[in-house]
C-alpha cells in the first residue's frame, strides 16, 4: 500500500506510539472481544427458544444434514453452497412443504443426486428443516430501505 | 541446521501441491454447476469440500511455512526448535491426506469451510500448538519493540487457534439446540478465522517487502500500526456482516455495521496513495515477487471496494447468498492471498523472470479478473430476481447461466495459469539448494536512496549456496 513513501527514515520511535499503549489498546480489544463473546453465546438471538430449538427428531436431522453434506449445495438465510436453493423456508412456502421436500431428498431430480436417504433419515431430515424454517423469513423481501443503509424489518418478514 | 530452512521449505512445496489440486478440483466443481453430473466419479459433494480444503491448505502451509522461513531472520537467532517445525509439517501432511481420503469415502463433518470429520481437528489444534509455542519462544529473542508483521503474525497465529475452536462449538448441545445462535456463533467464528489467516498473509506482505526493498522502516511505520488495529478490529467484531439476514440479535449487526465501515479508511487511504503505489509497482517489475506484490495491491483495492459495498445492509439485502460473495471469497483467497503467498514463494526461491513465468501471471490475473466479474455478473442477476420477482430458483439461475458458463471457463484459464506458476514456484525451490538466494532478488528489486537501510542480520548469513542460518 505504498506505505514506504510515507515512512520517515531515521527518527527515534517511528510509530509514534510507545509499546506501552500499543499494548493497551491491543489488550483492551481482546477485552471487549471476551465480553462481545460471552454475550453472543448467550444473548445472540431474537427468535424465542420456543421457535428457535431443536427437537429430538430435528437435532437428529440436523446431524444427518451435516453426514450427507446438503450445505455442499443448499443455503440456510443465504449461507452454504451455490448449486441448490435456499432451504430456510422449504417447509412453510407455499406450494411446498414436509411432502414436496421429502420426495426431494428421496429421489433427486436431475439436478439434485438421489442420495440414499433412507424414509426414517428423510422424515428427520424434513423435521430439520420444519424446525429452520420456524425461525424467521429468508430472503428479506419485504423491506424499508433507510438512509443510513441499513433497511427496517431487518428479519421480521411476516406480510 | 539444514533441517531449519527445509521444513519451510518442505510446508511451501507442500503448499503448493495443495493449490495445484485444490485448484483442479475447484474447476471440475465449477463444470458440474454448468453440466450437472459431469465427472461422476467425484460427485460435487465431494468435488466442493476437496476444493475448499485443499486451497485453505495452500493459505495456511505456504504462510506458515513462510513464517518458519523468515522469522530467523528477522529475529537474527535461529528457530527455537526446528524439530517442532518438522513435527508440525508432518502432522499438517498425515492430517491433509486423512481428510482427503475422508472425502473420497464420504465422510464428512458437513460444516461450511470444515467439511471434513471435527475429529481431525485433533491434531491440527495439536500441531498448531506447535507452532504458537515455536513462534513465541522465537519471537521473543527479537530485541527491540516488534515490527508490525510480528504482531500480526502473533496475533493470527493465536487467533487461528482460538477461533477454529470457536468454530467447533457446534458439538456441545447448547449450541446446536438453537438454530439461530448456531448459525450466529458459526459465523463468528468464520469471521474471524479468516481474519486470523489473513493476518498472516498480510504479515508475510509486509515481510518479504521489507526484505526485498531493504527497508526496515515499513513495518515500524505509524501506519502499518494503524492498519493491523484497523485489522484486527474488523477481525474481532466486524463479522456479523456475514449474517445480516440471521435473525441474531440486533445488537450484533449493528455493531458489525459500524465497524466494517471503517475500513473505508483504508479504501481511502489506498486512493490517496495511488501514485506512489503505481511507482512502486514499476520498481518491482525486475522481479516476480515484485510483481506478485504489485498485482495483490490492485487486488485489495478491489475487494476491498466490494466488501465495503456489500456490508452496507442495504446492499448486502440484495448481495447475500448469492455469486457476489463468491466473487468476493475469490478475489480475497486467491487476488490477495495467493498472490502475496506467490510474492513469497517467488522470493524464498529467487525465481528468475522465464517467460513462462510472465505468461503464468498474466494468465492468472486475467483469468482471474474476468471469473471474478462472472460472479459479480452472476450475483447481481440471482439477487436482483431473488428479492424482486416469484421466479423459482432454477429459472433465475438459468438467467444467470451465461455468467456461470464464463465463470468455469475462465476457471480453466485460471487453472493453466496457476500451472505454470506453481510448476516454476516448486522446481526452484526445489533447486535452490541451501537457504534460499535472497541477495539476489535483493538486488533486482533495491530501492535506491534513502529509506533503505542495509540489511542487517538474517539477510547477511547467507554464504555460499548451502550454509544456512548459523545458531
Ligand atoms: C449436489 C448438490 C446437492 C446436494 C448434495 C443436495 N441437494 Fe438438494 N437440491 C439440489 C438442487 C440442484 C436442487 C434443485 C433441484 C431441481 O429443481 O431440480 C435441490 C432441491 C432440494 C429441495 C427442494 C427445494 C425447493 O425449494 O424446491 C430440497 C428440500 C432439498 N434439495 C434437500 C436436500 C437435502 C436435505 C440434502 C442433503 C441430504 C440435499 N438436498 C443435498 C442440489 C443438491
Amino acid at each position: 500500500m505504498a506505505l514506504r513513501d510515507e515512512v520517515q527514515v531515521g527518527s527515534k520511535d517511528p510509530s509514534g506510539f510507545g509499546v506501552h499503549r500499543k499494548r493497551f489498546v491491543y489488550f483492551a480489544l481482546i477485552g471487549l472481544f471476551v465480553v462481545q463473546s460471552g454475550l453472543t453465546y448467550t444473548t445472540s438471538t431474537e427468535v424465542p427458544d420456543s421457535a428457535a430449538t431443536l427437537s429430538e427428531q430435528a437435532r437428529h436431522g440436523e446431524a444427518l444434514y451435516r453426514e450427507f453434506n446438503c450445505t455442499a449445495c443448499h443455503q440456510f438465510y443465504g449461507l452454504g453452497g451455490y448449486m441448490g436453493p435456499d432451504l430456510t423456508n422449504v417447509i412453510s412456502a407455499e406450494g411446498k412443504g414436509p411432502a414436496y421436500a421429502k420426495v426431494f431428498i428421496l429421489y433427486g431430480t436431475g439436478r439434485m443426486p438421489a442420495m440414499g436417504v433412507s424414509e426414517e433419515q428423510a422424515d428427520a431430515l424434513v423435521a430439520f428443516l420444519g424446525a429452520v424454517s420456524a425461525t424467521g423469513t429468508y430472503p428479506v423481501r419485504n423491506m424499508d430501505l433507510t438512509v443510513w443503509g441499513t433497511y427496517r424489518e431487518m428479519h421480521t418478514d411476516e406480510k | 541446521m539444514k533441517s531449519e530452512w527445509t521444513a519451510a521449505k518442505g510446508f511451501v512445496v507442500a503448499g503448493l501441491i495443495a493449490l495445484l489440486s485444490g485448484a483442479l478440483f475447484g474447476v471440475i466443481g465449477s463444470w458440474q454447476h454448468v453440466i450437472p453430473g459431469v465427472v461422476d466419479a467425484i460427485p460435487f459433494v465431494k468435488s466442493r469440500p476437496l476444493h475448499v480444503s485443499l486451497v485453505i491448505a495452500w493459505i495456511f502451509l505456504t504462510a506458515v511455512g513462510g513464517v518458519y522461513h523468515y522469522l530467523p531472520k528477522i529475529v537474527g537467532a535461529p528457530l527455537h526448535s526446528t524439530r517442532l517445525a518438522w513435527l508440525h509439517l508432518a502432522i499438517f501432511i498425515g492430517t491433509g491426506i486423512a481428510v482427503v481420503v475422508s472425502y473420497f469415502m464420504g465422510r464428512f463433518g458437513g460444516r461450511e469451510y470444515w467439511e471434513f470429520p471435527p475429529v481431525l481437528g485433533i491434531p491440527i489444534v495439536a500441531s498448531w500448538l506447535l507452532l504458537i509455542y515455536n513462534f513465541f519462544r522465537t519471537a521473543n529473542k527479537h530485541k527491540g519493540p516488534w515490527p508490525a508483521y510480528l504482531w500480526m503474525w502473533g496475533t493470527g497465529i493465536v487467533f487461528f487457534l482460538i477461533t477454529y475452536t470457536e468454530a467447533n462449538l457446534y458439538l456441545f448441545p447448547h449450541f446446536t439446540g438453537n438454530m439461530v445462535r448456531e448459525l450466529t456463533v458459526q459465523w463468528k467464528a468464520y469471521g474471524a478465522l479468516t481474519g486470523s489467516w489473513n493476518l498472516l498473509v498480510y504479515g508475510t506482505a509486509m515481510v518479504v517487502m521489507e526484505r526485498s526493498t531493504g527497508n526496515t522502516a515499513i513495518a515500524r511505520s505509524k501506519t502499518a500500526f494503524l492498519l493491523f488495529g484497523l485489522g484486527f478490529t474488523n477481525l474481532l467484531f466486524g463479522w456479523a456482516h456475514h449474517i445480516y439476514p440471521v435473525p441474531s440479535a440486533l445488537w450484533i449487526r449493528v455493531l458489525a455495521y459500524g465497524v466494517s465501515m471503517t475500513e473505508w479508511i483504508i479504501l481511502a487511504r489506498m486512493i490517496r496513495q495511488w501514485r506512489g503505489t503505481l511507482e512502486e509497482g514499476k520498481r518491482g517489475q525486475g522481479s516476480m515477487t515484485g510483481r506478485f506484490l504489485f498485482a495483490s495491491e490492485a487486488w485489495v483495492f478491489i475487494n476491498l471496494g466490494l466488501a465495503l459495498l456489500i456490508s452496507i445492509p442495504a446492499i448486502n439485502l440484495f448481495t447475500h447468498g448469492t455469486h457476489i460473495t463468491v466473487a468476493h471469497a475469490m478475489g480475497s483467497t486467491i487476488g490477495i492471498n495467493t498472490t502475496i503467498l506467490f510474492a513469497s514463494v517467488f522470493f524464498i526461491s529467487s525465481a528468475p523472470i522465464t517467460k513462462n513465468l510472465r505468461v503464468g501471471f498474466w494468465l492468472f490475473n486475467g483469468s482471474l479478473l474476468v471469473f471474478w466479474l462472472c460472479l459479480v455478473g452472476a450475483g447481481m442477476v440471482k439477487g436482483y430476481y431473488t428479492v424482486l420477482s416469484d421466479l423459482p430458483f432454477q429459472s433465475i439461475m438459468l438467467r444467470a447461466r451465461p455468467f456461470i458458463v464464463g465463470f468455469a471457463v475462465s476457471g480453466v484459464g485460471l487453472f493453466i495459469g496457476l500451472w505454470m506458476l506453481t510448476w516454476a514456484g516448486v522446481r526452484t525451490l526445489l533447486r535452490t539448494p541451501g537457504d534460499p538466494a535472497e541477495l539476489d532478488i535483493h538486488s533486482a528489486f533495491l530501492v535506491e536512496g534513502p529509506g533503505s537501510p542495509a540489511p542487517e542480520n538474517g539477510h547477511a548469513v547467507r554464504q555460499g549456496s548451502t550454509t544456512t542460518l548459523q545458531p
